[in-house]
């Protein structure tokens, strides 16, 4: 196969650009024992970004159309971060002056470093779902509620689906406190975007039945994950059963 | 254009290729077409600096490798035709004896040069005889940092395309694409070739369908972090700074940006089932296009932005759709097999590459031309093949597949030639986009 370069990350200084690329923190990260995971084993030794990455006041800020609060869009929008709100730059202009695809006619270039990727940090809030999702999964299979299954390229609830929803309705009513997200599932045939789709129409089925059955609707959320959430990763008919799913969960807050 | 072409070919039959300065730009030289004839170019290779870092190699082959994936040459092997440089890697260093020699061999341009260090930075020169004009027509020298070499190269790579094309390479753009990391699916990007895969996002849960701003400073993608929601979102890559571009009620998913970045087309279910829309950039004022109950998504752009292919199960499978941009006119694309999803208009406008399922109930690629007539399927095998996304210069397709086990992210050129998986570690890699140039 490839030649892999396994070349130790090494902190460069170049003409007083001094920056350690991410993927160099990467390796580092790597080598901590933090994180062991590398997607593609094509790996130069380190990027040298330059400096001139923006800053500040935001990129294309100049240019951004308007400042005003985004609207009908962008409805209630939480920061997603603790940063202060910078306007979204503008999609439609591209960057003035020669970017670096510009073919430049003098015979000798200097180039730049490679693609400046910001050095990622797992953030607070993946740390938060990491343990809302482990929380949830204790719940829900203390709850005992059962999950319903589904056809191949289907979204129709069959006969022993609704009996299962009859007595998961059941265990709902009992339990008004709760409030419980219906999560659609696929198994890994077809596309991404396609499935994300179909798994939406198994969970809202499940939801129209639940409600039908005289839940609240307000007490379900549904939620698709597509084929990118699998029960089961064998490449067989028992599995792809198992993750054509419509997958009822305890809601913790 | 065509009296051009058939004195490009004519030259290139003589040997006497000349440089196309950039008024050769509207010649179109389409290198999947099977009567195209190849720019035979031979690669002396690169002397090193004479440490024990084999970067001159390096460098010839990262070269030989962006001038085989470019289509528009084909790389002979000089030391084995007997071929070399006698000890010199000056300018000069190819002389009447030698330009003979491979000109003999039918090789019409040569290329050489050197890989060296001075203070901190890294230099390459690179040299280019051409046999047309029996000189040395281009003198290059590249600086920068050591860790840059494969980009010095790639600009190498560019230059050459440029020069007998008078089109942009594609040696320089980038792959981003999803990986699958302790459970979450994270956004990265990649140089065009695999090498370098660097991490965006680290949101530990779902992050999908990453697509590239027209300056490629942002990724524009479909977000889980609220988990019971999706939101597409924007990150800047250089800086990790996010923003939510669209929350609507429901699933919000499968980005495209417009080619002048004016719109921004997506799908939504805030209206119960998926429903493509696009919203203005600029004034961030949504128009829905579609009206049907059944699901619509996956709007993909046609090159003049005019018009949008879509996939929709509106005949119970899904099938592919085309639209004019205000939502008119739609009709009807596919009708072979029972499931053709993720549509992908060509940058040259010809072909929309999407996922077909065969008749074994495969997932693969085909192409299907915009009036539905021309159908052609490209890849084959097992396993699924799902999101293509087409190289800027339109000769390659990058996408995910299933066929040796775990997903990974290969190219293929458009006529489905030369698989080459471009990514080889993690659990599962996903969603590919190429970068625009």
């Amino acid at each position: 196969m490839r030649k892999v370069d396994l070349t130790p990350c090494i902190a460069v200084l170049v003409g007083g650009l001094f920056l350690v690329g991410a993927g160099c923190g990467k390796s580092i990260q790597a080598n901590s024992g933090a994180k062991s995971f590398e997607p593609g084993a094509k790996r130069e030794a380190t990027s040298v970004p330059k400096t001139t990455a923006s800053t500040g006041s935001g990129p294309g800020s100049s240019s951004t159309p308007s400042s005003k609060p985004p609207t009908a869009a962008s409805s209630p929008r939480e920061p997603l971060s603790s940063e202060p709100e910078t306007p979204i730059p503008s999609l439609s202009t591209l960057d003035s002056g020669p970017g670096p695809f510009n073919a430049k006619k003098s015979d000798e270039q200097r180039v730049p470093g490679d693609l400046l990727v910001a050095k990622t940090e797992p953030s607070d809030m993946s740390r938060r779902q990491v343990e809302e999702i482990q929380r949830e999964q204790v719940a829900t299979a203390a709850s005992g509620l059962e999950d319903v299954y589904f056809g191949f390229d289907s979204w129709q609830i069959s006969n022993e689906g609704k009996q299962t929803l009859m007595v998961d309705a059941e265990w709902i009513k009992a339990n008004p406190s709760q409030k419980v997200t219906i999560e659609g599932h696929c198994d890994e045939r077809g596309t991404l975007a396609y499935n994300l789709v179909l798994g939406e129409k198994r969970a809202k089925a499940v939801q129209t039945y639940l409600t039908e059955l005289g839940i609240n609707a307000n007490r379900l959320t549904v939620v698709s994950y597509g084929k990118e959430r699998p029960f089961c990763k064998d490449r067989e008919e028992s599995c792809y059963q198992q993750n054509r799913r419509g997958h009822i969960a305890i809601r913790v807050q | 254009m065509k009296i051009s072409l058939v004195v490009l070919y004519l030259a290139l039959l003589g040997g006497l290729i000349g440089i196309i300065e950039s008024g050769a730009e509207d010649v179109f030289m389409e290198a999947t077409r099977p009567d195209f004839q190849k720019i035979p170019i031979g690669i002396f290779g690169f002397r090193d600096g004479g440490d024990q870092d084999p970067n001159g190699e390096k460098a010839a082959d990262v070269l030989r490798a962006d001038l085989r994936r470019s289509l528009i040459f084909s790389v002979a092997d000089l030391p084995k035709l007997g071929i070399r440089l006698n000890g010199r890697w000056e300018k000069d260093a190819v002389d009447k004896r030698l330009a003979q020699q491979a000109s003999e061999q039918g090789i019409s341009v040569l290329v050489w040069g050197k890989v060296w260090a001075k203070e901190a930075d890294m230099l390459l020169d690179g040299y280019v005889y051409d046999g047309g004009s029996g000189d040395v027509v281009a003198d290059r020298r590249y600086i920068g940092s050591s860790s840059v070499l494969r980009q010095m190269t790639h600009r190498l790579a560019d230059e050459l395309v440029f020069r007998y094309t008078g089109e942009q390479g594609i040696a320089r753009t980038k792959i981003t694409f999803v990986s699958e990391q302790n459970g979450g699916r994270e956004l990265y990007v990649m140089d065009y070739d695999g090498y370098g895969p660097r991490q965006v996002t680290a949101d530990g849960f779902l992050n999908l369908m990453p697509r590239w701003s027209r300056d490629r400073r942002f990724l524009i993608f479909t977000s889980y972090r609220e988990r019971t929601k999706q939101h597409i979102d924007m990150v800047e890559i250089a800086t990790g700074k996010r923003w939510t571009l669209i929350s609507l009620p429901g699933l919000n998913i499968t980005p495209a940006l417009s080619p002048d970045g004016s719109s921004l087309a997506f799908a939504t279910s805030q209206d119960g089932n998926s429903e493509v829309y696009k919203m203005d950039t600029n004034t961030k004022a949504f128009q829905r296009l579609t009206f049907h109950a059944a699901g619509d998504l996956s709007p993909a752009w046609s090159p003049t932005g005019r018009e949008l292919a879509f996939t929709s199960d509106r005949g119970g499978g899904p099938q592919l759709f085309v639209m004019s941009a205000d939502g008119s006119n739609v009709r009807r694309l596919t009708y072979e097999g029972d499931y053709n999803a993720a549509p992908a208009w060509s940058p040259r406008g010809n072909w929309i590459a999407h996922v077909c399922r065969t008749e074994e109930r495969q997932y693969k690629l085909c192409l299907v031309s915009p009036d539905g007539q021309k159908h052609i399927r490209l890849t084959s095998g097992p396993g699924v093949d799902d999101s293509p996304s087409w190289s800027p210069d339109g000769r390659h397709l990058v996408f995910s597949s299933t066929r040796e086990g775990k997903s990974h992210i290969y190219m293929i050129d458009s006529d489905g030639a030369n698989l080459e998986r471009l990514t080889s570690g993690g659990t599962s890699n996903t969603s590919p986009a190429w970068s625009p140039m």
